[in-house]
């Protein structure tokens, strides 16, 4: 193995906690798929620990072991739209440090958050159920009527507040229209 | 540098048969054995000498020493005594299969008890000999393939086969990966193409990209229990059936009528694919009440045949169909589609496969020597480390962690690529809790009894406090063979705690160690060229 190599990938080792998966993949944040893959190509050439298949157990195969786990995980995360979309967001905010490696919610979080779209109240469910069929019926009115009881409900229910904003909309949409 | 005599093999450990391949000045080879066979019948047969005899030759004692004579086995490694497939085994295997520690799988032969990594590494020791014999010399290095939707304990279980036949294995190679690379090393292409692989007892499928340097696995799905034995079984029914109308005798009440019947029907299988119409005769299949030797004798047309087995192939597509859908392709976006495994020589399967991805199959490919082939290659190149092409394969299962009411959560994605990890944190409980139990699963259900139990994890060795008050990170890593490890730490102090026990149906060091000198001193019968 050359000696530049080893230098550059303990390097890369000290300061793997502090790069976002951009970083890792060595490519811009507005990167193409094609980036991404090809990127990805790349690093795997210098760093798949088959090439390293006859070197000593020990630190340096620890080394590049842990730099391609997370060239592996970069990876993943990218190639992923959706992940991708959330990811951005996340470093791009005011917790970047804690969110450098992507995390999806779990199972269970999922479901607490679909809950939550719907309503976690026997109420605020009903009411908002009814609003979401008079928006089917295009009786916008009464939609924001029935979203707006939800939220005395869940008060503090971000769907149903944007619910009853979007009601509200075509209301004025709809009386300017006639 | 590896000395020049060094040399690591590749071994297809397959369901029904077995082959091994050298890479020799850059091309593959697949090794004969004494008498000219390319490929050996997983077959191993436990002699009154307490010699054992390994091959076809072993095969042919599948009738004649039918309660010593270990076949398919590839079925039960790697899995649990109670589990389904270990059921469906008893009742067809003349050999016996017996509950071993840990809801383990043992064989036992007369008064014996054997593993099923014991068993295997017979099979892999007689691979190791052929090569010897060959060669002149002897080998220690060798990659073995394993279906890709093998989960972690059958990996784990094929390893220690390896381990147990005196092998260093470089690596567990998914099989369909291997066919890939076999076919594209040294091509200079770029495509996408489809791995459909039907062996003995499992059907794998991988979509791959194929760059200049590069094997990408896209994705991989599979089913562990289907294979060109069901096939086999299906004309077993029909014979069965048939000759039970006709004669009011259930030729599947004995075990010998049920392999001389079992022997028929592969044959008929083979005979049916090829000439289109297959004859079946067997002389002296049974005796009738009155101790009147009888016969069984019919004829298996292509046409009832192929509706016989059509819902078994209907089974591989649903598998397809789930692959390409992981992999975001389509069947037109592939540029070739590979044929891997003796099943695949049936004229059913070359039209359904032709059928289904819209485009012939690749010509001039050997579906059973490509896999030992394509192990060989990457062998060669883990062994001197200074290859061209590198492979990027994934984890066929997600991975799972238990949790409360008999549910599960993810931890790792099934068509990640490996190697990968991820950490989760976990607090205590109870004050003063000194242990951590985590329970790791693979599976698609977030149901845990729908999930296969890789293993029970249990931590000790870090800070003792309040509940709540002590953090555990643990991490879990699955490694470029496709194995999973697990390790823990405590996130204030950064000590590594230990994993003291490991329940699954795995073996010990110690096993494996006796193991090791048990193959070591057991020897291969030499049987006779097929007639």
């Amino acid at each position: 193995m050359e000696e530049g190599f080893q230098i550059e990938a303990q390097a890369l080792a000290q300061v793997l906690e502090e790069l976002d998966y951009f970083q890792i993949l060595k490519i811009r944040q507005n990167a193409s798929p094609a980036d991404i893959k090809a990127a990805y190509y790349r690093e795997s050439r210098s760093y798949h620990p088959d090439r390293f298949s006859n070197l000593p157990a020990g630190e340096m195969k620890d080394t590049i072991g842990r730099i391609y786990k997370r060239v592996n995980e970069a990876y993943v995360c990218l190639r992923d739209d959706v992940k991708r979309t959330k990811y951005l967001a996340d470093i791009l905010g005011p917790e970047r440090q804690k969110k450098l490696r992507f995390v999806e919610a779990s199972e269970q979080e999922l479901k607490k958050e679909k809950e939550q779209e719907v309503g976690t109240t026997a109420n605020g469910r009903k009411f908002y159920m009814a609003g979401l069929a008079d928006m089917a019926a295009q009786r916008f009115a009464a939609a924001e009527r029935n979203f707006k009881m939800a939220l005395t409900y869940e008060p503090n229910n971000p769907n149903f507040k944007a619910k009853r904003d979007e009601a509200g909309k075509l209301i004025k949409n709809d009386m300017s229209i006639r | 540098m590896a000395d020049p005599g060094d040399i690591a093999i590749g071994i297809d450990l397959g369901t029904s048969y077995s082959c091994v391949s050298i890479l020799e000045n850059g091309q593959t080879t697949v090794i004969p054995n004494e008498w000219g066979e390319r490929t050996h019948a997983s077959v191993v047969s436990f002699l009154e000498d307490s010699t054992v005899l390994v091959g076809n030759s072993a095969k042919r004692n599948i009738i004649t020493n039918a309660d010593n004579t270990v076949y398919s086995a590839k079925r039960l490694i790697g899995r649990f005594y109670f589990s389904d497939e270990v059921k469906k085994a008893q009742a067809v295997m003349p050999y016996k299969i017996v509950e071993g520690e840990n809801n383990s799988v043992r064989i036992q032969i007369r008064e014996n008890i054997y593993s099923l990594p014991e068993t295997s590494a017979l099979v892999l020791k007689e691979m190791k000999s052929i090569v010897e014999n060959y060669l002149g010399h002897e080998v220690k290095k060798a990659v073995i393939t394993v279906p890709a939707y093998f989960n972690d304990n059958q990996r784990q279980a094929t390893k220690d086969a390896g381990r147990i036949a005196g092998l260093d294995v470089l690596r567990i190679l998914n099989e369909p990966t291997a066919a890939a690379l076999a076919y594209g090393f040294g091509r200079d292409i770029t495509q996408r193409i489809a791995v459909y692989d039907l062996g003995g007892g499992t059907f794998d499928i991988s979509v791959l990209e194929i760059g200049k340097d590069v094997f990408e696995v896209l994705s991989t799905a599979g089913d562990t229990y289907l294979g060109g034995d069901d096939f086999d079984d299906r004309i077993m029914t029909w014979l069965a059936e048939g000759f039970l109308k006709q004669h009011g005798i259930d030729l599947r009440l004995n075990k010998y009528c049920l392999q001389m019947l079992k022997e028929a029907s592969e044959r008929a299988k083979i005979d049916v694919g090829r000439d289109g119409v297959a004859k079946i005769n067997v002389e002296g299949i049974c005796q009738d009440p009155d101790g009147k030797v009888m016969d069984l004798s019919a004829r298996l047309t292509e046409a009832e045949f192929n509706k016989m087995v059509m819902d078994l192939v209907q089974r591989t597509f649903k598998v397809c169909d789930e692959a390409l859908q992981s992999a975001k392709v389509t069947a037109q976006d592939l540029d070739a589609v590979i044929l891997v495994g003796g099943p695949t020589r049936l004229p059913i399967i070359r039209n359904s496969v032709k059928h289904y991805f819209g485009k012939d199959v690749m010509a001039g490919i050997d579906p059973d020597e490509v896999v030992a082939m394509g192990a060989a290659i990457q062998a060669s190149s883990l062994l001197d480390a200074k290859s061209d092409h590198y492979l990027l394969d994934v984890t066929p299962l997600t991975l799972r962690v238990g949790t409360v009411g008999g549910y599960t959560d993810k931890i790792i994605d099934k068509n990640t690529p490996i190697p990968i990890e991820r950490s989760k944190s976990y607090t205590t409980n109870r004050d003063g809790q000194e242990k951590v139990k985590i329970r790791v699963y693979q599976g698609e259900s977030n149901k845990a009894t729908e999930c296969e139990m890789l293993g029970e994890f249990e931590f000790s060795g870090f800070r003792i406090g309040y509940r709540g008050e002590v953090r555990i990170e643990v991490t879990f890593e699955i490694d470029t063979n496709g194995i999973v490890n697990v390790t823990a730490a405590d996130v204030e102090t950064g000590q590594k705690t230990s994993c003291t026990i490991r329940l699954s149906s795995g073996l010990t060091e110690d096993m494996i160690e006796d193991a090791k000198e048990k193959n070591a001193r057991t020897r291969l019968a030499r049987g006779e060229a097929a007639a």
